[in-house]
């Protein structure tokens, strides 16, 4: 019971053509319906459900919500208490309230970033099916992303006034919504100051990911491939499509991810990452990077700081 | 090297760079190219702001959306706008206003800059 996956991230994007061509001939996404809004809905090859991406038309970029998917309706319930409980604020939208999509317990992080839970959405199917699947579709596009597998959000930290909107979020996650820490960089003297946070619920390195910055926002929503040559192909796939290529192939210190990010026509970031880093499991020892090896933990080839990563975000 | 495309010069008025940036090519995109720094770089997609300038001389074009969020109506019409999201029209002068233009900005800062008549 409980939260079982990232489910969706709704994102606001300006150019709505440019937006869609991205994510279905970049990341492979195929479009599975349009709403009267104008939003558009997308879905990876490998996911069962109806949409994870969600493209809304905004005069900006950045982050609407992200939603994870929990096992049972009453969930719900449960969860709506003990958030409650805890001294946050939840609505629960009614059935509809997104298409294909059943009731939505939706709230705020401590961060401000808007989180929603549902049980219910509709079942489409992956497109090798259940019955003697072949391993691959034979219709995939761009880098052929599996699935939405995360997101990392970036959360007002400000040692001189003592907020820490990362480590008010990962207590959340825990206490609440039950999921485990795997990684996290400690700073300051001592190193007391939690800067930035890995947690799952899965028995993936993570499913969410909050890392400290001078305000909040979105840093990056991040699909799965399958190995270290998917990675390559995405970058020359990206290099046809004249994406703006933020990181070139690397490996994170951190989770262990053979990586690629990149920029949307909005400029929304985006990953794309192989690699499962190894089994996490609620009794595996929390992973720490000290404030001297952070880089390493980011980029771990070089070890050296790329600002733009850390400071560039919607 | 090789590239005969016609260009214009684009020149920063922060840090004094002035490189040719070929009309049709974002301002950012000219910079880049050439593998030459001034203006910060983000995500070159209008999304992020942190590439925003004032353009204080020399005509632009529009090649795509700026985030609101980032550059208001008002700012915009003050000549504020996203390097990555206007290419030269004429030769262009510029000053950095974005994210990153504490560490080399700070005398031009003291000096201040033109003021904006809609503000």
């Amino acid at each position: 019971m409980g939260v079982l996956r990232i489910g969706h991230a709704s994102l606001k994007v300006m150019d709505m053509e440019a937006a869609v061509r991205h994510y279905e001939n970049v990341l492979g996404m195929k479009t599975t319906m349009q709403d009267k809004a104008g939003n558009v809905y997308l879905k990876c090859w490998d996911e069962w459900d109806k949409y994870s991406v969600v493209l809304t038309p905004s005069d900006q970029a950045g982050l609407n919500h992200v939603a994870y998917k929990v096992e049972k309706d009453s969930d719900l319930n449960e969860l709506q208490k003990k958030i409650e409980a805890y001294g946050i604020k939840t609505t629960m939208l009614p059935e509809g309230t997104m298409p294909s999509t059943g009731r939505m317990l939706e709230f705020k992080l401590p961060s401000t970033h808007v989180m929603r839970l549902y049980a219910m959405k509709e079942y489409v199917g992956t497109e090798v099916g259940t019955t003697n699947p072949d391993p691959w579709p034979d219709n995939r596009k761009g880098a052929g992303a599996h699935w939405l597998d995360h997101t990392l959000l970036m959360c007002e930290l400000n040692p001189e006034t003592g907020v820490n909107r990362v480590a008010e979020n990962t207590k959340f996650m825990t206490e609440v919504l039950d999921f485990f820490l795997t990684e996290q960089v400690l700073v300051g003297p001592g190193g007391v100051i939690q800067a930035a946070t890995w947690l799952t619920r899965t028995t993936t390195p993570h499913d969410i990911a909050f890392v400290g910055g001078q305000r909040n926002g979105m840093h990056h929503i991040s699909f799965f491939l399958d190995s270290w040559h998917d990675v390559l192909k995405a970058a020359d796939v990206m290099a046809k499509n004249k994406t703006k290529i933020d990181v070139a192939p690397t490996r994170h210190g951190i989770t262990r991810g053979e990586t690629i990010y990149f920029f949307d026509p909005s400029g929304n970031r985006n990953e794309t990452f192989a690699g499962l880093g190894y089994l996490a499991q609620r009794d595996r020892p929390v992973t720490t990077w000290t404030e001297d090896k952070l880089w390493t933990g980011i980029f771990y080839h070089t070890g050296e700081a790329v600002p733009s990563f850390t400071e560039v975000y919607t | 090297m090789f590239d005969f495309r016609p260009k214009v010069n684009v020149s920063v008025v922060q840090t004094g760079e002035t490189y040719p940036c070929a009309i049709g090519e974002s301002l950012l995109q000219g910079m880049l190219r050439l593998g030459r720094k001034g203006i910060p770089v983000g995500c070159v997609n209008g999304g992020c702001g942190v590439c925003k300038v004032r353009i204080l001389e020399g005509e632009i074009s529009q090649l795509g959306p700026v985030s609101r969020a980032h550059v208001t109506l008002d700012e915009e019409a003050c000549g504020y706008t996203l390097a990555c999201r206007v290419g030269p029209v004429t030769a262009v002068r510029l000053e950095v206003a974005g994210k990153f233009e504490k560490p080399f900005s700070k005398g031009y800062a003291a000096q201040g800059g033109a003021p904006c008549l809609n503000n």
